[in-house]
């Protein structure tokens, strides 16, 4: 099968992951635009047999911390804000609560250092295991252990209040 | 007496929440997470933010995709196995009905039973009528053989929720789809509740009610608030592989039976379900 059929099997999961990472639609496309692009140049570098969407999410990494390096450098920030998501479009009518939580959700996210926010995401959203995460990420597992950990201890403090806490309860 | 030898660690919680810890070691953490309620809160806030994320980017798979991202004109069938990809992306979150119970904690009722929140409901009537796309129906009857394949397995032990947990779901259930939905009653012709859970779907989310038998064997109804509203259709069958599904709509809302039983026993319990589900 031509890598490109393979390809736009992950452009949606690719589409997902940037959008929690970057939290405003165009940036997020963007950087999954660049991810595609210079996935298909270098299609020649990917083996055959290997796992195509850790090979993707490797370069999408590299794109995006090269992009945070850069912006860092010039000082901008990458906007937060996404007004233009028409939320009625696909939302149900939501309750009050249900509002809040998802802009808590963003915010809080966007509060997160990016290496534990990578790590957040690519476990909790993509549900990748900490082995392919290592991968993609390019450090070692007990590095991932750690930004999970320090990652979702920080996200938990910031929407304390807001997260529903559910009764733990042990189905088997 | 082994977690002396062997306490559980915070790598092991955060796998345990991720459902990748070995079957072995989650019999210790459970335990360890039942004598310890800080632990515990820490856990189930870690489920909550699993879920949420789903909750809040999910949606973004079903975006359509902008031009520049399209890598080549998808064909049609590939649309289709993206669509069943998010079908079964949720599959082995064997947590998401007790957290759905656990989110819906807050609401406590001024209603009465469910026989009195059935009568509330009113029907848009008046409403814009319009004729129901084949095509679109068709595809909920699909996705809902889909979701009986997919969640089924994960209901191993059906962990019968008591009636105030059922009654907190259904009302949880209710607000995220901005109606009244209750789960018919299927005992008389011996199908029991066993759970229920809140699957994405295209036309918004769908309710997924799961009951079972004496005998084990299962049927899941889906119900979808949908968009537009349409005159009520016969009961259509969809069947896949061994999955039989029994899909109509009324009004407002789409349902699909689905199960892997006698298509006559099959029917029997959609009549059961519309005669319940219309009573108004």
């Amino acid at each position: 099968m031509d890598i490109r059929d393979e390809l736009i099997e992950h452009v949606p999961r690719l589409r997902r992951y940037a959008r929690a990472l970057i939290n405003n639609r165009e940036l997020a496309d963007d950087l999954v635009q660049d991810t595609l692009e210079r996935a298909i140049a270098r299609t020649e570098l990917f083996r055959s047999g290997t796992d195509l969407r850790a090979w993707l999410f490797t370069i999408m990494h590299n794109i995006f911390v090269n992009q945070v390096r850069k912006s860092a450098a010039r000082g901008t920030h990458l906007s937060v804000d996404d007004e233009n998501v028409p939320e009625a479009d696909y939302a149900v009518p939501a309750t009050q609560t249900g509002a809040l939580e998802v802009r808590d959700l963003d915010y809080a996210l966007q509060r997160l250092p990016v290496e534990q926010r990578q790590v957040v995401l690519l476990v909790g959203l993509e549900e990748m295991s900490y082995a392919d995460v290592a991968l993609a990420l390019g450090i070692p597992i007990g590095t991932v252990m750690s930004r999970l950990s320090r990652g979702r201890e920080r996200l938990r403090a910031l929407m304390a209040g807001s997260v529903p806490r559910a009764n733990l309860k042990v189905v088997r | 007496m082994s977690e002396q030898q062997n306490p559980v660690t915070q790598d092991e919680i955060h796998a345990y929440v991720d459902g990748t810890l070995s079957e072995a070691r989650r019999a210790d953490v459970e335990r360890e997470l039942e004598r310890n309620p800080e632990l515990a809160a820490r856990a189930s806030d870690f489920f909550a933010l699993n879920n949420l994320l789903h909750d809040r980017y999910d949606r973004v798979l079903n975006e359509p995709l902008p031009a520049r991202l399209r890598v080549a004109a998808p064909a049609p069938e590939r649309v289709a196995v993206r669509a069943a990809a998010n079908w079964t992306r949720f599959a082995g979150l064997a947590a998401t009905l007790v957290l759905g119970v656990g989110i819906g904690w807050g609401v406590h009722d001024g209603m009465g039973g469910s026989g009195a929140s059935g009568g509330a409901t009113t029907m848009a009537g008046g409403g814009d009528l319009r004729a129901v796309s084949a095509e679109g129906t068709e595809r909920f009857a699909q996705q809902a053989a889909l979701a009986h394949v997919v969640y089924m397995p994960t209901v191993v032990r059906p962990d019968a929720m008591d009636e105030s947990q059922e009654q907190d779901f259904v009302k949880w259930l209710a607000n995220r789809l901005g109606t009244n939905v209750h789960a018919p009653m299927l005992s008389k012709s011996g199908f029991e509740l066993s759970g229920g859970r809140l699957l994405p779907g295209e036309d918004g989310e769908v309710a997924q009610f799961m009951y079972h038998n004496a005998q084990g064997e299962r049927v899941t109804l889906c119900i979808s608030h949908r968009k537009t509203s349409a005159n009520t259709t016969a009961f259509k069958l969809y069947q896949d592989g061994p999955v039989n599904v029994f899909y109509w709509v009324d009004g407002d809302f789409g349902y699909a039976l689905s199960g892997g039983i006698d298509r006559k026993v099959l029917l029997q319990l959609a009549h059961d379900v519309y005669a319940q589900l219309t009573s108004r």
